[in-house]
């Protein structure tokens, strides 16, 4: 059961840590210009092109991702720990 | 989180922290990250003391974003804002320093930065950009217990009661 979670904490939180950066930044530079995620603007300061996702979309899924850890961390600190062989010189593996 | 070649979780994930050069390193990021908050939120003590006023104004700011609506709830208690920004950045700071509740520490490192991140908006430098890799930092301390390589934590994991309640850890370390 705590693999499975364990499991699904890393694996979820780190699909929308790189979902939200390195996936998203790909799109958004293969969709030409603005490479980045700011509107390109003209010498006025005129909006000439915006990125191709909004980066509060981005953003939002790299919040996504610290959620799930956070989550995972509660899970941690409201369950039995299974094993303790840790000291300062040998981590532990249980935590 | 594993620091052992050995995998913490049986799932074959594993990060090896071993020997002085990554022991030490470990440390150097943490105080050094210590030191950012640390400065960030002394300065703006002997600045304006507990009355920081821009940080109400900043989260009101943020509406519209991520994470607007937090930020513009925060915002309706200005004094309390203005208090706890520059105090809670000089306690994190402390706390990484020394290497004391260190995760505890850093979780509040996790809060400051994504409303930092989030809050930047332009993203005039991409998304990845400083504010990120700050926040990333204290993920990192978490992930790795830095407080547990030549930092307080180490010592006082050693205590009878922390011992005695080992869940402390997870805010330790």
């Amino acid at each position: 059961m705590t693999d499975t979670i364990d499991r699904v904490a890393m694996y979820l939180s780190g699909g929308l840590l790189l979902l939200g950066i390195v996936v998203t930044g790909l799109i958004e530079t293969l969709a030409g210009k603005p490479y980045g995620a700011a509107p390109q603007t003209n010498e006025a300061g005129e909006v000439i092109a915006s990125p191709a996702i909004d980066p509060n979309i981005r953003t939002a899924l790299v919040v996504a991702a610290l959620l799930v850890m956070g989550l995972y961390a509660v899970y941690k600190l409201a369950t039995p720990i299974e094993e303790d062989t840790g000291t300062a010189a040998t981590p532990s593996t249980s935590d | 989180m594993s620091y052992d070649t050995k995998a913490a979780t049986g799932t074959g994930f594993s990060f090896e922290v071993s020997g002085p050069w990554a022991t030490y390193w470990v440390a150097m990021l943490r105080v050094i990250t210590g030191w950012w908050f640390f400065h960030a939120g002394v300065t703006k003590l002997l600045d304006s003391g507990l009355n920081f006023g821009y940080a109400p104004m900043y989260l009101e700011g943020m509406s519209g974003t991520t994470l607007g609506p937090v930020a513009t709830f925060l915002a309706g208690f200005p004094n309390l804002m203005g208090a706890m920004v520059p105090l809670f950045e000089t306690l994190i700071g402390l706390a990484l320093i020394a290497g004391l509740l260190t995760r505890l520490a850093s979780f509040g490192g996790v809060i400051f930065m994504s409303l930092f991140w989030v809050g930047n908006a332009g993203f005039g430098h991409g998304v990845v950009n400083g504010d990120l890799m700050g926040l990333l930092l204290f993920v990192t301390m978490i992930a790795l217990a830095a407080g547990r390589y030549y930092g307080l934590d180490a010592f006082v994991e050693k205590m009878s009661f922390v011992q005695n309640n080992p869940r402390l850890k997870y805010l330790l370390g």
